[in-house]
C-alpha cells in the first residue's frame, strides 16, 4: 500500500498556479530525463507555477524567468536554498554566499578557471582520457559512466588540487558513493567521509606546499590578517569536488547517449575535431540541448514578480533545459544544430554565480570527443542492459552501456 | 562599428573571445572581456556581431557611431 505524498501548499500560493509535478519523480515508463521538463512546457504548464512536493517550491520555466532571477541575486539568494530544506548543510564557499561574501573565495579562484588557465591544463585532460579510453576500446563494450565520464572529472580534481595520484582510487570510491547513494544517512555519511579525507589532505599540504589550487587557498588563509579559515578552505574544495562531478559526468553521458543513436552528428563531429570554431559551436549547442542542472535559489524577500507574489524563504527551481529550449529565444529549439549560430544558453548559469568552471567543463568535454572518435567513431546503445534514470538538481543516467565493433 | 563591454555584467562567459577572438579577448584575474580593437574592421563585422548575440548576460552592444558625430 503507498502512503499519499505529503503536500505543501502555502496560503499565499493561488490553487491556479499549482501543479502536480514532483522534481526527483522517475515514473517507469520514462526513457529520457529532459522528457520529464517538456511535457511540462507541451502541455501549457503556467510560466511560473508551485510545486507542492519535496516541501513545496515555485517552478519558472521560461528563458527570460529564469535569466531574471539569476541576474537578481538580492531577491533570488543561493544561501541556505535546498529541496527538501535541510538544516546543517555547510556553507559551500563561493557558491553558498552571495555577493559581497562570495569574492573572497570567487576572486581566488577565478584567475585558476579562466580560459587561459585552463588550457594549460589540456595536456593533463588528454593524458587522463587516454588512458581510460585504453582500458576498453579493443574490449568492444563498456559502461561509459564506471568507465568514463564519472572517472575523469575525479582525475582531474586531483590534478586541480595537487593531491597524490595514489589517491585516485579513493576518491573515485567517494565520488561514487556521492553520485549514486540516495538514502540521506548514507549520504551525510559520504560527505563526513569526504570531508574526513579533505581535513587531513590539508594538513598534509600545508607542509609540502605545491603549484595547486589547494596551495593557493592555503597561502590565502595564512595570509596575515586573512579572513579565510581553515573551515572555509575545506568547504571550497569540498564544493570544487561535488560541483565538477555529476554535472560533467551527467552531461558527458547525455552527449555521448546522443552521438550512438545519430550516425550523422557522430560523423559531423569527427569532421571538424581540429577546428576550433565549429568544434565550438558543436559543443555549444549540445550543452544547450543537455542542460543537466535544475537550479535553486531562496527568495530573500517578499516580492512580486510578474504577478506572482514570492514569500521569504519560498523556494524556487531553475530548470535550465527548459530555458534553452524555449522558442521565445531559440529557432527550433527542440533540434539539436550543430552549427546554431545564435546560442545564448544559461547552461552555466548567469550574473554573479556563473559556473566558475565552465571552462574546465568545456575543454574536459572536447578533448574526450577529441580523443574518442578517432578510436571509437562508430558506437551504439546495448539495449540489451537496462538503465537506470535519475531526476532532481542534476539529471541524467545512472549506467551508460555501449558497444562497438572492436579492432584487434 | 564599435563595441561596448559592461565590465559591471560580464561575468566572464568568454563566449565572445571564443567565436571572435581577434576582437575579443579575457584578462587573467576575472577572466572577464576584452574588448581588443578600438573599431571593428568591416571583413569582421559579422563574427563580432554573432559574439555580442551571444553573450548570455547582454553585456556587450554594438555602437555604429562615435559619440558625439554629427553624421
Amino acid at each position: 500500500m503507498s502512503t499519499p505524498k505529503l503536500k505543501t501548499i502555502p496560503p499565499h500560493v493561488p490553487p491556479h498556479l499549482v501543479l502536480d509535478f514532483d522534481l526527483f519523480e522517475v515514473s517507469p515508463d520514462l526513457h529520457d530525463p529532459f522528457d520529464k521538463w517538456q511535457s511540462l512546457a507541451d502541455a501549457g504548464a503556467p510560466p511560473i507555477f508551485w510545486s507542492p512536493h519535496n516541501g513545496g517550491h515555485w517552478i519558472f520555466l521560461k528563458y527570460e524567468d529564469v535569466r531574471a532571477a539569476y541576474r537578481d541575486h538580492e531577491t533570488f539568494s543561493n544561501r541556505h536554498q535546498s529541496i527538501p530544506k535541510t538544516q546543517g548543510w555547510p556553507l559551500l564557499q563561493p557558491n553558498g554566499v552571495d555577493p559581497p561574501d562570495n569574492s573572497k573565495f570567487r576572486n581566488l579562484l577565478l584567475p585558476l578557471f579562466t580560459p587561459a588557465a585552463v588550457a594549460a591544463m589540456q595536456a593533463e585532460i588528454r593524458r587522463r582520457t587516454r588512458l581510460l579510453i585504453d582500458a576498453f576500446a579493443t574490449r568492444g563494450q563498456c559502461d561509459f559512466v564506471a568507465e568514463f565520464s564519472g572517472k575523469l572529472p575525479t582525475g582531474l580534481f586531483i590534478q586541480l588540487m595537487g593531491m597524490d595520484e595514489t589517491r585516485l582510487t579513493e576518491f573515485i570510491a567517494l565520488a561514487d558513493v556521492f553520485m549514486r547513494v540516495e538514502d540521506p544517512a548514507a549520504k551525510a555519511q559520504n560527505v563526513r567521509d569526504i570531508y574526513g579525507v579533505l581535513d587531513e589532505f590539508f594538513r598534509h599540504k600545508g607542509q609540502h606546499p605545491g603549484n595547486d589550487i589547494a596551495s593557493v587557498l592555503l597561502r590565502a588563509r595564512d595570509t596575515p590578517s586573512s579572513s579565510v579559515t581553515h573551515q572555509e578552505v575545506i568547504d571550497c574544495t569540498f564544493l570544487l569536488f561535488v560541483a565538477g562531478l555529476d554535472t560533467v559526468t551527467s552531461t558527458m553521458n547525455c552527449i555521448w547517449r546522443y552521438l550512438a543513436t545519430v550516425p550523422a552528428a557522430r560523423t559531423e563531429i569527427a569532421a571538424c575535431l581540429e577546428q576550433p570554431d565549429k568544434l565550438n559551436r558543436a559543443l555549444e549547442e549540445l550543452f544547450r540541448y543537455y542542460a543537466v542542472s535544475n537550479i535553486y535559489r531562496r527568495v530573500n524577500r517578499d516580492t512580486v514578480y510578474k504577478g506572482v507574489q514570492l514569500k521569504t524563504d519560498d523556494m524556487v527551481v531553475l530548470p535550465d533545459n527548459l530555458a534553452n529550449r524555449d522558442p521565445a529565444v531559440f529557432d527550433d529549439p527542440q533540434e539539436v544544430d550543430l552549427t546554431r549560430k545564435v546560442n545564448p544558453h544559461l547552461t552555466f548559469g548567469l550574473g554573479v554565480h556563473r559556473c566558475l568552471g565552465s571552462h574546465l567543463a568545456k575543454l574536459e568535454v572536447s578533448t574526450a570527443l577529441q580523443e574518442w572518435l578517432p578510436r571509437i567513431p562508430d558506437f551504439r546503445i546495448d539495449t540489451d542492459i537496462p538503465v537506470k534514470i535519475f531526476a532532481g538538481p542534476v539529471m541524467g543516467y545512472r549506467s551508460l552501456p555501449l558497444k562497438w565493433d572492436a579492432r584487434a | 562599428m564599435k563595441v561596448i563591454a559592461n565590465l559591471a555584467i560580464c561575468q566572464g562567459h568568454a563566449r565572445c573571445a571564443q567565436i571572435c577572438p581577434q576582437v575579443f579577448g579575457t584578462d587573467a584575474e576575472l577572466g572577464r572581456v576584452i574588448v581588443r580593437l578600438e573599431r571593428i574592421p568591416s571583413a569582421i563585422e559579422e563574427q563580432t556581431r554573432l559574439a555580442v548575440r551571444n553573450c548570455p548576460e547582454g553585456a556587450l552592444r554594438l555602437a555604429s557611431k562615435d559619440p558625439g558625430s554629427s553624421s
